[in-house]
């Protein structure tokens, strides 16, 4: 029990570390593929979150939504998007419009301004501010994923890490909203992706490429 | 009960309609489950005007905002599936997708919107307005040309983004309510949550953050500038009957969404900070879209622009507040809807018959397309604001109170921009209309359908411009007092 109980202190504590580098890396990933494992490596952090979350406040709910993580952002949607890679035969790298220095710069720039932005407000809300923190970050680096990067398919994944970032963010203030909310969210992730999946097919059939930078017919 | 029905009967004719595969029957059964729908709200609306509050579970509730939002919903609908019978006739075999389909998504895409008004849970709400984009992205790729697949991927990423926001807004709220002792069951219940506001001690640091995410969040559905950018291209990809759906429901369902926080943060923190934050969006939307109006190309994209203007202009009407401020937004977002459908109608007759609704390219529609000119040049003298027609009557209540209020600045620009808009308008339209044609389309004639959904939307304008029933202004009236 006690060792049980001190591991859980431990995870709690540091995995928002584990989600500042998962950031880092996702800046600096130059393959699509890394950027997918990336997206499924920090899940899996949430999800452990999640469960220890479940186990010392006896919520039965929290296991219900971590199994509902672990199966859809940890092994179905990285799954999809491998699938998707095959069958697109897409070129496997990431093309951005900043290097892969410049972007780590700017994750770096990301984190310290998220300690910044929620130090006001962590005290008043009695919230961890190193979680808060990270999910602020998450959604900074996942709308500076969708805007940097060019192909379509990194910006779902940019998409993806920006509604994990405000999922912790849930997490940490609040332990989360009502279950039946909770799995309306992630219905509506999922479907969001699967329509995504569907215009990139679109995109390549009509286009010829994924390029969406390229895509700048409508203007004005 | 009956608050069940609406959701069940548009889910139920999203299904059904997608197993037909003749196109005729699918027109025909939509048409049915459209006039059926209309009449369930319309039966709601009698309710909610004669009993008070509906509500249904822990989920479904239905007041007198609601009400007026609902009428609006299933008037616009039922107007848009009558058009689309005639529309979608014409649609040649080579698209991408049949008009089963189309209605099929259409029905879902109704749906959500119902979903959006009649959910009593704030997460409820924001999972029904994340679905309104999902529903809707194929319809807005529905052609699958170069531009609709560009828009349709362009409204799907730049919506979810926007509505991430406003998902992160809520999660800010819930905390703040939940702090303050709110069990978290009720804590995203829009009505318990306004009711218990005054009485506990919501942080308003935290509450006046969620508002900021959450008038970005819905705001960029509203069409708000500078989070416009996915508008224009969607409503000018879209089919006509698309447009007019996109422009007069889902527009007005994110701003309904807007007001229920609106109400719920002015009790906490006091009506300023909300209804500046609704003025500087909604005098950024109108001077920023007028001054676009004077330079568009394409009719279409002329008509977006033209719906991000008014609904600034609603937005103002809410910031200013006030009884004949809260009274002309309803009332404009109404009178916006039934312009808005007309014009966009219209400029789907032309489209199919000219093949172009590039405005450089048409000249001379009062002789090849008189019947279809005459819809437009109604709509265009409606929805600039001219009297007898009913915007002009909105619009003036909202210019009046903003007078009263004294506040110069906004009566200034607002008369301002709708000058400039109506330059705009008279400008573009006029060179449309005259001059020597150089198209020369099949049949100019309108449908049996065109003329009683055109004669439907003009004499709602004329009926709401001359004398407002006794009716609805009395539910106007009910709608109003649950804004204050």
């Amino acid at each position: 029990m006690g060792i049980l109980e001190t591991t859980a202190g431990k995870v709690l504590s540091a995995y928002s570390v584990f989600l500042f580098l998962t950031v880092l890396a996702q800046a600096a990933a130059r393959r699509f593929s890394t950027n997918v494992l990336l997206f499924s490596l920090q899940s899996a952090i949430i999800a452990i979150q999640v469960a220890v979350i479940g186990y010392h406040e006896k919520l039965v709910e929290a296991y219900v939504v971590a199994a509902l993580i672990v199966l859809l952002k940890v092994v179905g949607i990285p799954y999809a998007f491998f699938r998707l890679i095959e069958k697109l035969q897409a070129p496997r790298e990431v093309i951005s419009a900043t290097s892969a220095a410049e972007s780590v710069f700017v994750a770096v720039g990301i984190i310290c301004l998220s300690y910044a932005a929620v130090r006001s407000y962590a005290s008043g809300v009695h919230a961890p501010e190193d979680g808060l923190a990270a999910s602020v970050a998450l959604i900074l680096t996942g709308a500076f994923l969708m805007v940097s990067r060019r192909k379509a398919l990194v910006q779902m994944i940019g998409l993806l890490v920006l509604e994990n970032g405000i999922f912790l963010a849930a997490l940490t203030t609040t332990f989360g909203m009502p279950l039946i909310i909770e799995i309306g969210i992630f219905f509506d992730v999922l479907m969001g992706l699967l329509l995504m999946g569907l215009f990139v097919f679109r995109i390549r059939d009509t286009f010829d490429h994924m390029d969406v930078s390229k895509l700048r017919k409508l203007r004005g | 009960m009956i608050l069940l029905w609406p959701l069940g009967i548009a889910i139920f004719g999203a299904g059904v309609l997608f197993c037909l595969a003749n196109p005729r029957t699918a027109t025909r059964v939509a048409l049915v489950l459209g006039a059926a729908e209309a009449a369930v709200l319309g039966d709601i609306a009698w309710q909610v005007y004669r009993h008070g509050v509906l509500t249904y579970g822990n989920y479904l509730r239905a007041d007198g905002l609601t009400a007026f939002f609902l009428i609006n919903l299933g008037l616009t609908t039922g107007l848009v599936l009558i058009y689309a019978s005639g529309y979608m006739q014409e649609a040649g075999e080579d698209r991408f997708f049949s008009p089963r389909w189309f209605y099929a998504l259409v029905f879902l895409f109704l749906f959500t919107m119902l979903g959006v008004c009649l959910s009593s849970n704030l997460g409820l709400l924001w999972i029904m307005m994340e679905g309104t984009t999902l529903a809707s992205a194929l319809l807005v790729g529905f052609y699958n040309t170069e531009g609709a697949v560009e828009a349709g991927w362009k409204y799907l990423v730049v919506c979810t983004v926007g509505i991430a926001f406003a998902l992160f807004g809520t999660i800010v709220l819930y905390l703040a309510a939940v702090r303050a002792g709110i069990s978290p069951n009720t804590a995203l219940d829009w009505a318990l949550l306004a009711d218990a506001a005054p009485h506990a001690a919501l942080d308003p640091h935290l509450v006046k953050l969620a508002f900021v995410f959450v008038i970005v969040g819905y705001g960029t559905k509203i069409g708000f500038v500078p989070m416009h950018s996915w508008l224009p291209d969607a409503h000018a990809e879209a089919p006509a009957p698309v447009s007019a759906l996109l422009s007069a429901v889902l527009l007005n369902c994110a701003l309904y969404a807007l007001l229920r926080y609106d109400i719920i943060v002015s009790r906490v923190v006091g009506p300023a900070f909300p209804h500046a934050l609704l003025l500087i969006f909604g005098l950024l939307s109108i001077v920023v879209a007028g001054l676009l109006i004077l330079v568009q190309r394409d009719l279409k994209r002329l008509l977006a622009y033209s719906s991000i203007e008014h609904m600034g202009i609603a937005a103002i009407g809410f910031g200013l507040g006030g009884p004949l401020g809260l009274y002309g937004a309803l009332l404009h977002t109404f009178n916006h809807s039934m312009a808005k459908s007309l014009l966009f109608f219209g400029a789907g007759n032309v489209r199919q018959k000219c093949g172009t609704v590039r405005m450089d390219r048409l000249r001379g529609l009062a002789r090849v397309l008189p019947q279809t000119t005459g819809i437009l040049a109604l709509g265009g003298l409606a929805i600039v604001g001219l009297p007898p027609f009913s915007l002009f009557i909105s619009e003036f209540a909202i210019l009046s109170e903003a007078f009263s209020q004294s506040h110069y600045l906004v009566s200034a620009l607002l008369l301002v921009t709708l000058s400039i808009v109506f330059g705009g308008f008279l400008h573009h339209f006029m060179r449309m209309i005259c001059g020597e044609p150089t198209q020369t389309p099949g049949t100019a004639r309108l449908l049996l359908s065109e003329w009683i959904v055109a004669g439907i939307a003009v004499a709602c304008l004329l009926l709401l411009g001359i004398h407002i029933p006794h009716l609805f202004n009395n539910m106007l009236q009910q709608a109003v007092a649950v804004v204050r």
